[in-house]
């Protein structure tokens, strides 16, 4: 199905975007909806990621990751700027030009990256069941009842895990490569 | 940001920082993993698989349907709001875990089956068929919601699986290559419902899992805890017969007693004449002889000794102590044809800890001989003292059993026998009893010999739990393990007035 959809896509067969939404419609709006409450915000940007895939679908590199990977990275940034855009400019709000640019300076731009690194080798040091927590709700930033729907949990007990893997992290980011 | 930066950081603006520096995309492996179908889906497939294995060995053809049902209801506790197909099927895995609890519970028991509980084994399947019908049901209510063609038939081969193996088990008979077909056809199917678990994981993104109160593992805790206490409980109290005991009233008539004496002064022991029932001793008025076989009786596994004599080594099996003795009475009676009344008595020397049922075959004469026939009941009772008192019961069950026993050497065969089933409490002492019967000559010449085989439950633990009156019946040979079982015969040559003991000591 993958290479299907890719070919009709690089093709710029118009059967792509609607092969794209019958198949990985469910997986974008599972990743959208954690994110953008308001239902017509999440149609909104479905349709943005559809646009980004028929247009990036080029940039997919099968050796870098999977499809869904890729897929799943594009619509999590996707409707995370449009939840960002959405609380500088609530609905109403006028935009003038003098709103300052939400772009980091260089310094803030190399401190944001030393942390991710950080961040990153902390949460591979992680359990596969932790790390599997983390992305849940600091990725896909799922609700805690989600997660413990999903998860056959009471929400109480994944605010458990929750707060046992917050304190693995603290431990694994205050000793490593610090002080 | 330093080390004291992350540690020191409230906690909201821990996880701000942790959200804005969350790696770019999920490693593979966890991607595939974050749905809220596959977890669900693959319980109920693995929950399948487990229930219609039968391996029977270490008890797997208990645990692994347990197994099999519990993760089936967690599978389908996580679908039951994506359609009322999938609820359905919850409903359905709940009802079948509390009948699988209740008959992993039962088979600690060995009091009989109420007719409802001898359905049980067809309810459950007709259940499981059921969920499977559900199961394939809700799978194309999905197909029509997420608008993707995937093939439910891998569903449905399962449900017709389900009800050819269960006419093959009705009609009895399944061969060898048959047995093979299931097996192949049965891998076939999971196989195919577990690729169609694959397929279905595009459309499982837009499943809604339920929420629930309490986790998977406190289910699982809560059923395996009351398991744990439904079983020990049954061991407790459901390994043995309840037995209606009450105190031996010692009054006697005029004529009992002339009975006894004339009884006692043929030879009859007259300790055990104090354990017969009046009814027994009136039948016996006006005897005209006894004749008495006494055999004391191993109750163990004895003990190995090896001896040398020369150059060879002999080995062989000694008993140190004999715990059962059995006697053999033959009364025979002042009829017009010869008669004579059986009493085959038992008594436990030592107490052997009992720990749950024994039971009596009977070998009447007229069993194997033509010359012998039955006349009247079968009577008996148990007994035992405690504090100086004697303490009597009926048995639970006296009578004649028609069975089907299986043998290496004669394969299945239908049997008709006298059963007497029992148990003796652990308390008091002198545990005893009897069963007796009367035969009547139908053509002369031929021996009286009436087999005895005492059946004694060694340990308490078996599971399932059976009586030592079903594993008589379903296995004769069950000299090892759990039971044990004491074989005597009284035998012997009727003449007027005197008799010829065959086998005595």
């Amino acid at each position: 199905m993958e290479e299907e959809l890719l070919e009709l896509l690089r093709a710029r067969d118009s059967r792509g975007a609607d092969v794209l939404l019958l198949h990985y419609g469910p997986l974008m709006r599972y990743i959208i909806s954690p994110i953008l409450a308001d239902p017509r915000d999440r149609e909104e940007c479905l349709s943005e990621v559809v646009l980004r895939v028929w247009e990036r679908s080029d940039q997919f590199d099968p050796q870098r990751g999977s499809w869904n990977a890729w897929l799943t990275a594009l619509t999590r940034n996707t409707a995370l700027n449009r939840a960002r855009h959405n609380r500088r400019f609530p609905a109403g709000a006028e935009v003038d030009e003098l709103t300052p640019s939400p772009a980091p300076t260089p310094e803030e731009a190399l401190l944001r990256q030393e942390r991710a690194e950080e961040v990153r080798r902390a949460v591979s040091a992680l359990s596969k069941g932790e790390q599997a927590l983390f992305y849940r709700k600091y990725y896909y930033l799922q609700s805690t009842a989600q997660i413990a729907a999903e998860l056959g949990l009471s929400p109480r007990a994944v605010e458990g895990r929750l707060y046992r893997l917050r304190a693995h992290l603290r431990k694994a980011l205050g000793g490593d490569g610090h002080g | 940001m330093d080390k004291q930066d992350w540690t020191s950081l409230e906690e909201p603006v821990f996880d701000e920082l942790l959200l804005e520096n969350a790696p770019d995309t999920p490693p593979d492996d966890l991607i595939s993993q974050i749905t809220p179908w596959r977890k669900a889906v693959n319980r109920v497939l693995w929950g399948c698989a487990l229930t219609a294995l039968t391996l029977n060995f270490l008890l797997l053809n208990y645990l692994l349907p347990a197994i099999g049902v519990v993760l089936m209801l967690l599978g389908f506790r996580t679908l039951r709001r994506e359609n009322r197909w999938f609820r359905l099927c919850y409903a359905l895995a709940a009802l079948r875990c509390a009948l699988t609890g209740y008959s992993l519970i039962r088979n600690t028991t060995v009091f009989p089956a109420a007719p409802w509980e001898q359905a049980l084994g067809v309810i459950n399947l007709l259940l499981l068929l059921a969920v499977f019908f559900a199961l394939w049901r809700g799978l194309c209510t999905l197909r029509e919601t997420s608008g993707l063609e995937f093939s439910t038939g891998s569903a449905a081969a399962l449900l017709v699986w389900y009800g050819i193996l269960f006419v093959l088990a009705m009609l009895g008979a399944v061969g060898f290559l048959a047995v093979i077909a299931i097996v192949v056809a049965y891998v076939l199917i999971l196989r195919n419902l577990f690729r169609l678990s694959g397929v279905l994981d595009e459309a499982g993104y837009a499943i809604q899992a339920a929420p629930v109160r309490l986790s998977d593992r406190w289910v699982v805790r809560i059923f395996a805890v009351i398991l744990a206490v439904g079983i020990a409980l049954g061991y407790l109290f459901g390994g043995s017969y309840p037995m209606d005991w009450a105190e031996q009233n010692t009054d006697t008539t005029a004529e009992v007693q002339e009975i006894k004496d004339h009884l006692a002064s043929l030879g009859f022991p007259e300790d055990i004449l104090n354990d017969l029932t009046d009814a027994d001793l009136l039948s016996c008025a006006g005897a005209k002889q006894v004749v008495v076989d006494v055999m004391d009786h191993p109750a163990n596994r004895g003990r190995r000794v090896t001896e040398q004599q020369g150059n060879s080594f002999y080995s062989d099996t000694v008993y140190d102590t004999k715990e059962l003795r059995i006697t053999g009475i033959a009364v025979e009676l002042p009829d017009e044809r010869e008669s004579w009344k059986i009493i085959q008595h038992f008594q436990w020397l030592e107490n052997p800890g009992f720990y749950g049922t024994e039971s009596i075959q009977l070998w009447p004469a007229s069993r194997t001989d033509e010359g012998w026939g039955m006349r009247g009941d079968f009577t008996g009772q148990v007994l035992y003292d405690e504090n100086g008192k004697t303490y009597i019961s009926p048995y639970f069950y006296l009578g004649e059993e028609t069975y089907t026993s299986s043998s290496v050497f004669w394969g299945s065969t239908q049997n008709q026998d006298l059963f007497a089933a029992f148990s003796l409490p652990d308390r008091g002492e002198n545990h005893r009893g009897y069963v007796s019967y009367t035969i009547q000559e139908m053509v002369d010449g031929y021996i009286v010999d009436a087999w005895i085989n005492y059946t004694h439950q060694m340990t308490w633990w078996q599971y399932p739990v059976r009586s030592a009156m079903e594993t008589r019946m379903v296995n004769a040979r069950n000299d090892t393990g759990t039971f044990l079982t004491i074989q005597d015969a009284l035998q012997f040559y009727p003449h007027d007035g005197i008799t010829d003991l065959i086998n005595a000591e």
